[in-house]
């Protein structure tokens, strides 16, 4: 939980409790350290600075012991770390014990070496009770109080019986006081209610920072469980709708092969008697069968369209988008379309950058809007030029298409993108759907269309303009299924 | 030339079969029909057909899983194909196998028979 924490434990994955208890042991070995130098500072300054009187040996050896078993401590806590979690917790606890009974024995020693009941850091066991509250449960800390209590009380009784020598702190305190019984009853009463109180609040405490710890967890498991089951469900939602769209290409598809079959075998029909093959018919024959076939042919057209609508608007094209080189577009629409210009009479001029523009784009769908807007310009110009520009832009690429033609009405440029809509000034050629294809098209790939009329820079015909970003937003770059 | 080029008709659209069968034989053309790619692909292997023209939509086994099942077969790979796609299959996906040719439906007759021998001509040599 703590960013500060070494990142082995969190790899292990420990739990907050785990993970506080052993940076708490961890604070114990460190703590333990600085008390022997604090012990050796004060035996120094005491015995140098104010001239106490007790023999300073003893102490220091008694600051060795603790040293090794500190050191010891040390090995185990790294020891621990190899546990696995659930095995944390007794383990750190059953260390704490055994050390701080250690810790019990060496200070009341200490306490006997320097002064015993004379000695103002008799008090000192009350850290023992606040430390030993923070780790272990809280009968070990009355336990250990009353431990404390008994051990300090039995190395006073010992040396007021004279069992045990007494070590008079000379100078400091005055030489008669070790032997008055109610000042030593008074010191362990107060030592004892000291001990006690700590262990209450100490356990109080800590035992409200654990409560608080599991809640945080707790909150935290149901919360992820919470987001969990959210994605869970959206994501449930996501694969529904695109069941669905699937369902609905696949609908499509079946729905434009259906209608386009029969149209497309009557047309083989009338092409097998058209290519004489049924042998020969008059010219007033060929001429209402070919009429035929260019009213299938328009079917065909219309159905295709009507189909390309939904096809494009359901996002499909999206899945039919990689990287592609914009002029080999230009040039595959154009395919055709020369000859036609040609035989009208018409130049048909392309000007493209050398290098060619890269987009990631539907390659047929592009070529389905240049060829629209190409055949467009051809069927409405009569003489002169069609010119197809491409340039390459910082952000964007753009498609012109301009021609001489006859133009467009002011009053048709707002709806001429607009679903079956055709020019008042042309006849009935077309379904009427080319021009709003070509602009669902340049919008699913995130660019703008439209058209001007007359070309701003010739004065006449008309000019159509589309472009399209270089760098796709993040919804059209989906996988590809 | 030993004998007539044999050619396999694969299609579901019976009427369609029966122009194209007409219009191959009529220039001299052994046809053989199959009306899925089910059909056509056991067809295939037993008669060893010069040509196959190959319709996309299908029941039963659609032209792309033909194209997929015929290219895994050794003795068949080298048989040209040319796939007939209805006006807006086409626009769709790119195709994902390898053919000789994607032809357009509908086809006239003489373009029918100007592909085939174009292919016949390149792969008989």
């Amino acid at each position: 939980m703590d960013s500060k924490l070494p990142k082995e434990e969190k790899e292990i994955g420990y739990t907050p409790e785990e993970t506080a208890l052993l940076m708490r042991v961890r604070v114990f070995v460190v703590l333990r350290w600085l008390a022997i130098i604090a012990i050796i500072v004060a035996t120094l300054v005491a015995s140098k600075a104010f001239h106490i009187g007790f023999p300073t040996l003893p102490v220091y050896i008694i600051c060795a012991f603790m040293a090794l078993y500190n050191l010891f401590m040390l090995i185990l806590t790294r020891s621990l770390k190899a546990l696995g979690t659930g095995f944390v917790v007794p383990r750190a606890r059953a260390y704490g014990n055994i050390h701080i009974f250690l810790d019990m024995v060496t200070l009341t020693a200490l306490l006997h070496f320097t002064g015993g009941i004379e000695n103002p850091f008799i008090f000192f066991f009350v850290l023992h009770i606040i430390a030993v509250g923070i780790v272990l449960p809280y009968r070990s800390v009355y336990l250990l109080a009353t431990e404390a209590i008994l051990m300090v009380g039995l190395l006073v009784g010992l040396e007021y019986s004279g069992i045990m020598p007494h070590v008079n702190l000379g100078a400091f305190a005055p030489p008669e006081e070790w032997k008055d019984a109610s000042r030593i009853v008074a010191v362990l009463v107060a030592l004892a209610a000291l001990l006690f109180s700590s262990a209450y609040m100490t356990t109080a405490i800590s035992g409200e920072l654990r409560k608080r710890q599991r809640q945080i967890v707790e909150l935290g498991e149901q919360l992820l469980e919470k987001r969990t089951r959210e994605l869970e469900q959206i994501s449930s939602e996501v694969a529904k709708l695109e069941e669905e769209r699937r369902h609905f290409a696949r609908f499509l598809g079946v729905v434009a092969h259906d209608l386009q079959s029969p149209l497309v075998a009557t047309q083989s029909f009338i092409s097998y008697i058209l290519d004489g093959f049924t042998g020969g018919i008059t010219d007033g024959q060929r001429d209402l069968l070919e009429r035929g076939v260019r009213r299938i042919d328009g079917l065909l057209t219309l159905i295709t369209d009507l189909l390309d609508i939904p096809r494009i608007e359901t996002g499909q094209i999206t899945r039919e988008m990689r990287e592609i080189s914009l002029n080999e577009v230009v040039k595959r629409s154009l395919d055709g379309l020369d000859n036609v210009a040609q035989q009208k009479g018409l130049t048909l001029k392309v000007e493209m950058p050398e290098s060619s523009p890269k987009i990631n784009g539907a390659s047929r769908r592009l070529q389905q809007v240049v060829t629209n807007l190409v055949s467009n310009a051809i069927n409405y110009t009569n003489e002169g030029m069609v010119l197809v520009r491409v340039t390459d832009n910082n952000n964007d690429v753009r498609v012109e298409v301009i021609d001489s033609g006859i133009g467009i009405l002011p009053e048709d440029l707002p709806r001429l993108f607009n679903d079956f809509f055709r020019g008042s000034n042309v006849g009935s050629k077309g379904t009427g759907l080319g021009l709003s294809i070509s602009k669902r098209i340049v919008e699913a790939h995130g660019g703008r269309i439209w058209a001007e009329s007359p070309d701003p820079e010739t004065k006449k015909g008309s000019r159509f303009t589309f472009t399209l970003p270089k760098k796709l937003a993040a919804a059209h770059e989906e996988k590809r299924e | 030339m030993k004998q007539k080029p044999r050619i396999l008709v694969i299609d579901d659209d019976v009427d369609l079969v029966a122009v194209m069968k007409g219009t191959l034989e009529s220039k001299a053309y052994d046809v053989i029909v199959a009306y899925n790619g089910k059909e056509g692909l056991e067809k295939a292997k037993k008669e060893k057909p010069d040509l196959i023209l190959l319709d996309i939509m299908m029941p039963v086994m659609d032209g792309f899983n033909f194209a997929e099942q015929f290219s895994k077969d050794p003795s068949l790979k080298k048989i040209p194909v040319l796939a007939l796609t209805s006006f807006s299959d086409s626009l769709g996906q790119p195709f994902p196998f390898e053919v000789s040719e994607y032809l357009r439906k509908p086809l006239k007759p003489k373009d029918l028979i100007a592909k085939v021998e174009e292919h016949l001509k390149r792969g008989g040599s």
